[in-house]
């Protein structure tokens, strides 16, 4: 039974794979010098293999087994040779390759790097522009709040800031220092704040001569600066209040802060002729601020804020005084106070301005 | 006493090392897809004394021809071969190439395996696979058997007695009185005609 199994097991042998004769083997072979297995695993070779019969039946010749040797070692160097030729060249090749390629991703970092750099700056300086942009309205309302609460202390002079922030800079940082001063609980919000820089100041200014001018005296010193604002700083009142007419609310509260009473107006000019014309020139691009706020006020339907601004400017001599009166009228009219109404179209018609003939067709409708 | 020295001389050394004990498989794998002539040099030193042999008759006969000029031939032709053909066994390849160089009639003609090679191939990757599996060896051994039982008598007896009597080649051949060459030729016809019947058997199941 077991030689049964073994000889089972050699079957397999028929197709079994053996490696061709070697170096040593092949002399050996032909000398006789294998050990039977060794002897049998080679003639099962030798069935399949071609090469290994024709090379031993090519060295049972003894005149060339005599060739043989040399020979073959002589090709074994051969190759060998080649091979480290090869593989010396093969290694440059690959160390030349490696060092290609770490150049070139050198060179691709610092491509990126300076995109990047590049792309960053860009960055930066659109952002330095928004801030910029940005900028001029913040500090407005900053300053606004800041100097609210000014005009509640009786001992400061009304008209004094203006006519410091009006003639030079220097000034400006007294008049909060002064209203520091008077009022104590102010003093440390206007401590903590930056400075204000010219443009924002102005806005400051108006809101005290509006709120203070009735109240107190001005003296007379600062009404004189107060007549003469640089014409560049008029300039930036106007480019600061243009932002203001697209959005109504906000303005609207400045407004109120930066009405000039006509009673300070008309002191301005029996004080100083040179100066009436530059003081007839700020009024107007004022009144023409605080009549198309008022107009906003209008529109939106609140009609008490809209009369109350109205009345500011219906004392005004500019056109924007008879425009005033007659959209008080008009107001008035759309209160139902007719009476009212009726006396101040009276007055539009009276002045006898462009608003005269529209003012009449009222009346007669009225 | 001299410190160590690390060179390209050691690294060659112990590359080779590691190279030998690879397959041929492995070696013509590494010498295509790694384009590792260091692999390709291995595999054809390992058949160079082979080359050698073979061609012997080759230099002594044929006019003109020097070992100079045909062995960088021959293996200039096996390492351009080795990268384009599809190689099952490298003795068959290299056989092959060794006559094309002797009959230069037949130079441009690529090395394409015979299908009775293919055949025995097979058979033989199917009897290494089983020798993880017993009862699929069984099975195979059985199925051997059967066809062994439908072989000629003479192939059945050369058979028997070479391999599972492990008889030497020259026994035998003494015993039919035949030549050694006949002995071998009856032996791998009657191998190849047990293979043929074998892959047969498979494809029909």
């Amino acid at each position: 039974m077991s030689s049964n199994l073994e000889n089972n097991d050699k079957i397999l042998k028929i197709f079994s794979t053996v490696r061709c004769m070697n170096r040593d083997q092949l002399p050996r072979y032909l000398d006789g010098r294998l050990t039977d297995l060794e002897k049998h695993l080679l003639e099962q070779h030798l069935v399949d293999c071609d090469l290994c019969f024709d090379a031993l039946q090519t060295l049972s010749q003894a005149r060339y087994r005599e060739q043989y040797q040399p020979l073959s070692v002589s090709i074994s160097q051969y190759i060998r040779n080649s091979i480290r030729k090869v593989s010396t060249t093969q290694k440059v090749e690959r160390y030349q390759r490696l060092e290609q390629k770490k150049e070139s991703f050198l060179i691709y970092f610092w491509v990126v790097a300076a995109v990047a750099m590049g792309a960053g700056a860009v960055y930066l300086i659109q952002q330095q522009n928004r801030l910029r942009a940005l900028t001029p309205s913040q500090p407005i309302a900053a300053v606004d709040k800041v100097m609210e609460p000014i005009p509640t202390s009786h001992s400061q002079p009304v008209a004094a800031p203006p006519a410091e922030t009006a003639a030079a800079p220097a000034p400006r940082t007294v008049a909060p220092a002064t209203a520091a001063i008077a009022a104590g609980p102010v003093a440390d919000s206007l401590q903590r704040r930056p400075p204000a820089t010219e443009v924002k100041v102005i806005p400051a200014v108006k809101k005290d001569t509006l709120k203070a001018a009735p109240a107190t005296p001005k003296p007379a010193p600062s009404k004189d600066s107060a007549r003469n604002p640089p014409p560049a700083e008029q300039k930036e009142e106007k480019s600061t209040l243009q932002p203001a007419k697209e959005t109504p609310a906000p303005v609207a509260d400045k407004v109120e802060k930066k009405e000039t009473p006509p009673k300070k107006e008309k002191e301005k000019e029996k004080d100083d002729d040179d100066n009436k014309k530059t003081a007839d020139a700020q009024p107007s691009g004022t009144d023409e601020f605080l009549y198309k706020a008022a107009m906003v006020y209008h529109q939106q339907g609140d009609l008490n804020e809209a009369i109350s601004r109205y009345k500011h400017l219906a004392d005004s001599k500019s056109k924007y005084g008879e425009l005033s009166r007659y959209q008080l009228a008009v107001c008035y009219r759309s209160k139902g106070q007719t009476g009212k109404a009726r006396r101040m179209f009276k007055e539009v018609v009276r002045m006898n301005g462009p608003m005269k003939e529209k003012a009449q067709s009222a009346l007669d409708s009225l | 006493m001299e410190p160590f020295r690390f060179s390209y001389v050691n690294i060659g050394n112990t590359m080779l090392q590691q190279l030998t004990n690879l397959s041929d498989k492995d070696l013509i794998s590494r010498a295509r897809k790694l384009k590792d002539q260091e692999a390709e040099g291995v595999l054809l030193e390992r058949y160079s004394h082979l080359m050698v042999a073979v061609c012997l008759p080759y230099l002594n006969t044929a006019p003109g021809t020097a070992a100079d000029d045909v062995f960088p031939a021959l293996l200039q032709r096996l390492s351009n071969s080795l990268k384009t053909q599809t190689i099952h066994k490298v003795n068959e390849w290299i056989h092959y190439n060794v006559k094309a160089i002797q009959d230069k009639s037949d130079r441009n003609l690529p090395f394409f395996s015979s299908t009775e090679s293919r055949e025995i191939q097979q058979v033989e990757n199917r009897i290494e696979q089983a020798a993880m599996n017993q009862k699929e060896q069984q099975q195979l051994i059985a199925q051997m058997n059967v066809v062994i039982s439908q072989l000629p008598a003479e192939e059945k007896y050369f058979l028997t007695q070479f391999y599972l009597e492990q008889q030497p080649l020259a026994q035998l051949a003494g015993a039919k009185k035949y030549s050694i060459d006949k002995t071998r030729q009856i032996l791998k016809n009657a191998k190849q005609h047990m293979a043929s019947i074998l892959m047969k058997q498979t494809y029909e199941q």
